[in-house]
C-alpha cells in the first residue's frame, strides 16, 4: 500500500513536534504499527485519528474493535475474591474490592487489554513540551448515579484526595515524586491541568485504570463509600453485602452505549477451588481472575473458555547487593544463569507466560528493546563465574518468600537448579503477612532477607517497577541495589515523552540490569479469566478489572 | 490471651488493609484514624469495657459495627451445625446400636470399618468429592451453601444438605463407635442379664435398660463436638462459600481485626459453655445417680 503524503501533511499541520516525531517514526518504519497506536494513545491522539494516520502511511486501517453484539438483557454471574476490607476508593488495594468499585465508578482513561489507553471520562489529553504539565479535556454530559454532572471540580477533588499524604491513600505510592496535593488545577469546568514534580512521559497511565484507585467520584465525597457506591459507570449498585456478594443493574442514564446485561451478580469466594467448582457446576458464568496452577483443571475443559491477557505481572527474585556472597555481581549472574526459563514458561506456567530477561521490561511494553539478547540457562558459564568470584565450592543461603500463587513451586525449581553450581538453598516459605511484615526496612522479611521472591501485579507502564524496587532510595528496594548510573537512566526513561528516546533508555537499562542482576525476572505471567461457553463480550484487564457492559449469554 | 496473641503476629492493621506496597505515610495515617496506634492497654480497655456493656465494637477492616457480622455468622454456623447434628446423631447412634447388636458379624464390621474409614478422610477431600458428584455431574444439589436472599426454611435446608454431608462423614464413625462400645458394655452388664432373666421382652430391655446407660458417654462426645461444629469449620465454610463464624474469625485473625477476632472467639466460647451445660443436664436426666440435689 502506498503512502499518501498529502493527507499525512494535512494531519501533521495541527500536531505538536512530539506527535509529528511519532508519525515520522511510523512512516520511516522505525516504529511498528502496534507501538505507534499504543504510544499515540498515550500522547492523547484519538483512535480514529491514529487509524487515519495508519491508512495514510500505507499500513491499512486500524484493527476494528467492533464485534457481533450479543443479546441484551442477560444476568451475568461472576465469581471473585472477597473484598478484603471496606470499599473506599482512597484506601482500597485488593482485587475483590477493586472489582466491585470498578463496576460503578470510572476512570479518566482505561488501560485496555492491549495497553492502548482508551478515553473514558476524559475525551483527550496532551502534555506540554517537556512533559511537566498534562492537560485533560473532560467529557461533557456525564452524570453521577446520585444525579449531579461530573465536572472539573470532581476530577480535581478525586485526584487531590489520592495525592494527599494525610488521607491514607493507597495511590500515594504511585503519586509520590510525581503529583502532589494541590497540583491538580481546574482550568474550566471541562479542563484540568496536572502540574507534575518532574517530567513524566507516561503520566496518563497514572490517571488511568492502571492506577486502580483513580476513579472519579463527586467532590463532596466524605468517606463511607459503601453507603452510596456513587460513580458514573454503566452499572449502578443494587445491593452490596460485605463478605457475601454484590449485584448491579444497568444504568439507563449512562453517557455511552447502554450496557447489554440487565443485571450483574458478583459472588465472593475466599478460595480458588470453590470458584472452579461453581463455574463447572454452572452456578457462575465467569471467574474473574484464575491463577494458572489453581486453574489447571479448566485450561483444557471443553465447556470453558479462557481469556488470556499478556501482562507484566511477575515474581521478582531479589538478591542482596550489599552483603553476603550475593554482593558479587558475578555470583548473582551465575544464579540467574541456572534458571531454565523455557521450562518455567512451558512447565510451571503451562505456556501462559512470557520469558523474562532480568529487567522489568516485559515484551508487552512498546518501549522494550527487543534486540537485547535473552538470558538462557548456561550452567558452564555459571560455574566459571562462581570460580572467578572465589566461590567455586559453593555456599549455603536462605531464600525467604511468601505462600502465594506458584511461588513455592518456583522456589523449589530454583533450589534444584542452583544445586548444580554448588549453591545450597534453604527455603523459608511464609504466610503473606509474615513475609511482608511492616513493609519497611528493618521490620520486613521481604525487604531484609538476603534473597526473596515477591509477587508484583501488572502495570501498563514499567515506571513503578523501575523506581521503587530498583532505585537507590526506592522504598521496595529489597535487593539493596545502589547504582548511580541506573538511577540516572531510570529518571531519564521516566521523563522521556518520545517513544524512541524511551526505547534507547530501556535498552541501556536492560543491559545494565543483565550485568548487575539485582533482581531475577524469570517470567511475566498471563492474566487468565475463565468463562462458561456461550458467554461473550467480557473484557477483563490485567489489573483485575472486568468490563461487563458488552457481555452477553448465548 | 487473644489480644496479646494478635500483637505477636507480624504486620499491623493499616498495612493489612493497604497492602505491602502502600506508602508508609498512608499506613500511619490509617492506623491513627483507626486508633490502633494507641497503647495496647488503652485499646484493650476501650474494647473490653464496651464489650461487657454489650457493644462488640467496630471492625477495623470493615469500619462498621462488629455485632451484625458476628450474629449473622453465628446464626449461619448454628444452622449448618443443626442440620449436620440432626443427620449424624440419630444415624450415628443407630449405626452403633445395630453394630453392637450384631457384634462381630459382617454388618458390625461394615459399620465400624466404614465409619472409621470416612472419619479419617479430611473434610476438604470428602467435600470436593461430594461437590463433584452431586453438584457438577448430577447437578442435584447447589455447590455453594449460600442460599439466595429471602430464601425460606426449606430452600435453606436444601442448600445446607451438601455442606453437612462431609461433617456427617467426619462424625458418623466417631459417634457410631462410641455408641457401639457403650452398647456392648451395657449388654454385657448384670442389670441387662437380670432384666432378660426376669422375662422382660427384648425390645423393652434394649429401650429401658440398655440404651439409657449405653448413651451416656456418647452424649459427652456429641457435646464436645458442638464447639467444632460451630466454630471449627473453616475448611467447609471456605469450600462451600458459607459465612460461618469459623471463617469470620480466620479472616479477622489474618487482617489483625482485633474487635472482630475477640468478639468472635468469645462468642464461640459462650456457645461451647452452653453446649457443655446442656450435655451435663442431659446426662443428669439419663443418669439419676448424678442428678443434682438428689439425696443419694
Amino acid at each position: 500500500m502506498s503512502k499518501n503524503y498529502t493527507i499525512l501533511d494535512l494531519i501533521r499541520r495541527n500536531r505538536t513536534p512530539l506527535e509529528n516525531h511519532l508519525i515520522d517514526g511510523l512512516v520511516d518504519g522505525r516504529v511498528s504499527r502496534r507501538d505507534f497506536v499504543r504510544h499515540g494513545s498515550l500522547l492523547g491522539l484519538s483512535l480514529p485519528l491514529l487509524g487515519r494516520i495508519g491508512m495514510a502511511a500505507g499500513l491499512g486501517g486500524m484493527p476494528t474493535l467492533a464485534r457481533a453484539q450479543g443479546a441484551p438483557g442477560a444476568t451475568i454471574r461472576v465469581a471473585s475474591s472477597v473484598p478484603a476490607a471496606t470499599i473506599d476508593p482512597v484506601t482500597i488495594a485488593d482485587a475483590g474490592g477493586l472489582l466491585v468499585m470498578q463496576q460503578v465508578a470510572e476512570f479518566l482513561c482505561v488501560d485496555g487489554p492491549d495497553l492502548v489507553l482508551q478515553p473514558a471520562l476524559a475525551e483527550s489529553w496532551k502534555p506540554n513540551d517537556n512533559g511537566t504539565v498534562w492537560t485533560f479535556k473532560l467529557r461533557k454530559g456525564v452524570k453521577f448515579h446520585s444525579g449531579g454532572e461530573m465536572k472539573a471540580d470532581d476530577v480535581v477533588a478525586s485526584i487531590d484526595r489520592l495525592a494527599d499524604p494525610a488521607n491514607s491513600s493507597n495511590a500515594l505510592s504511585v503519586f509520590t515524586g510525581i503529583l502532589q496535593r494541590g497540583a491538580s488545577k481546574k482550568v474550566d469546568d471541562y479542563t484540568v491541568e496536572f502540574h507534575l514534580d518532574a517530567p513524566n512521559g507516561n503520566f496518563p497511565y497514572m490517571l488511568s485504570s492502571d492506577n486502580y484507585n483513580a476513579v472519579i467520584i463527586p467532590a463532596s465525597y466524605k468517606g463511607d463509600y459503601e453507603k452510596s457506591f456513587d460513580g458514573t459507570g454503566p452499572f449502578r449498585i443494587e445491593k452490596y453485602t460485605a463478605k457475601v456478594g454484590a449485584s448491579f443493574v444497568r444504568n439507563e442514564d449512562y453517557w455511552g452505549p447502554k450496557a447489554l446485561p440487565e443485571r450483574t451478580e458478583f459472588t465472593f469466594f475466599t478460595d480458588m477451588q470453590p470458584q472452579i467448582l461453581a463455574l463447572q457446576g454452572g452456578q457462575v458464568d465467569i471467574i474473574n481472575q484464575m491463577p494458572v496452577l489453581a486453574g489447571v483443571a479448566l485450561l483444557n475443559d471443553p465447556n470453558i473458555d479462557i481469556i488470556s491477557l499478556k501482562s507484566s505481572a511477575h515474581q521478582q527474585l531479589h538478591m542482596r547487593c550489599d552483603e553476603g556472597p550475593l554482593k558479587d555481581a558475578r555470583v548473582r549472574r551465575a544464579i540467574a544463569l541456572c534458571l531454565d526459563r523455557d521450562k518455567l514458561a512451558a512447565g510451571l506456567m503451562k505456556g501462559r507466560s512470557a520469558l523474562g530477561n532480568d529487567s522489568p521490561f516485559a515484551a508487552v511494553y512498546p518501549s522494550t528493546d527487543t534486540s537485547v539478547p535473552q538470558r538462557k540457562q548456561d550452567i558452564a558459564q555459571a560455574k566459571q563465574l562462581m570460580e572467578a568470584a572465589g566461590l567455586g565450592q559453593g555456599f549455603k543461603i536462605t531464600l525467604t518468600t511468601e505462600r502465594y500463587l506458584e511461588i513455592p513451586e518456583y522456589a523449589q525449581l530454583i533450589q534444584n537448579w542452583v544445586k548444580e553450581i554448588g549453591v545450597q538453598l534453604d527455603l523459608n516459605i511464609l504466610d503473606q503477612s509474615g513475609y511482608y511484615g511492616d513493609a519497611v526496612f528493618g521490620k520486613s522479611n521481604w525487604l531484609d532477607s538476603v534473597m526473596g521472591i515477591t509477587d508484583y501485579g501488572h502495570r501498563g507502564v514499567p515506571n513503578v517497577y523501575l523506581a521503587a524496587p530498583l532505585k537507590s532510595e526506592g522504598t521496595w528496594n529489597a535487593a539493596h541495589f545502589k547504582n548511580k548510573d541506573y538511577d540516572a537512566l531510570a529518571t531519564s526513561y521516566i521523563a522521556a515523552l518520545d517513544l524512541e528516546a524511551q526505547k534507547a533508555d530501556a535498552g541501556k537499562i536492560q543491559k545494565l540490569l543483565l550485568e548487575e542482576t539485582p533482581v531475577i525476572f524469570g517470567y511475566f505471567y498471563d492474566y487468565l479469566t475463565a468463562t462458561a461457553k456461550g458467554v461473550a463480550g467480557v473484557q477483563p484487564t490485567a489489573m483485575s478489572q472486568l468490563f461487563l457492559d458488552k457481555a452477553s449469554k448465548a | 490471651m487473644v489480644f496479646l496473641g494478635g500483637q505477636v503476629l507480624p504486620g499491623n492493621v493499616g498495612r493489612a488493609i493497604l497492602g505491602p506496597f502502600a506508602d508508609q505515610r498512608a499506613v500511619d495515617a490509617l492506623n491513627h484514624t483507626l486508633g490502633v496506634d494507641r497503647p495496647l492497654l488503652t485499646q484493650y480497655w476501650s474494647w473490653i469495657s464496651n464489650f461487657v456493656q454489650g457493644d462488640m465494637g467496630t471492625s477495623y477492616i470493615f469500619r462498621s459495627p462488629v455485632a451484625p457480622f458476628v450474629i449473622d455468622a453465628l446464626g449461619n454456623s448454628m444452622k449448618l451445625a443443626a442440620v449436620a447434628f440432626v443427620l449424624v446423631v440419630p444415624i450415628g447412634i443407630l449405626g452403633g446400636v445395630v453394630a453392637a447388636l450384631n457384634l462381630n458379624r459382617p454388618l458390625d464390621r461394615i459399620i465400624s470399618l466404614g465409619g472409621l474409614s470416612v472419619t479419617v478422610l479430611p473434610e476438604f477431600v470428602t467435600g470436593i468429592i461430594l461437590i463433584l458428584i452431586f453438584g457438577v455431574w448430577l447437578r442435584w444439589l447447589p455447590i455453594s451453601a449460600a442460599w439466595p436472599r429471602d430464601a425460606g426454611f426449606f430452600t435453606q435446608l436444601y442448600y445446607l444438605i451438601l455442606p453437612s454431608l462431609p461433617l456427617f462423614l467426619v462424625l458418623f464413625g466417631y459417634i457410631a463407635r462410641m455408641a457401639r462400645s457403650g452398647m456392648i458394655e451395657a449388654l454385657d452388664s448384670d442389670y441387662t442379664r437380670t432384666a432378660v432373666l426376669k422375662g422382660l421382652p427384648w425390645r423393652t430391655v434394649i429401650w429401658r435398660h440398655v440404651l439409657r446407660n449405653a448413651l451416656l458417654p456418647t452424649i459427652t462426645v456429641i457435646a464436645t463436638q458442638t464447639g467444632y461444629l460451630i466454630g471449627g469449620l473453616v475448611v467447609i465454610e471456605t469450600l462451600f462459600r458459607y459465612q460461618g463464624i469459623g471463617s469470620l474469625i480466620f479472616t479477622a485473625a489474618r487482617g489483625k481485626d482485633f474487635p472482630m477476632l475477640e468478639s468472635g472467639i468469645l462468642t464461640i466460647g459462650i456457645v461451647y459453655a452452653v453446649a457443655t451445660l446442656v450435655a451435663d443436664f442431659l446426662y443428669s436426666v439419663l443418669n439419676p445417680r448424678i442428678r443434682l440435689g438428689s439425696d443419694q
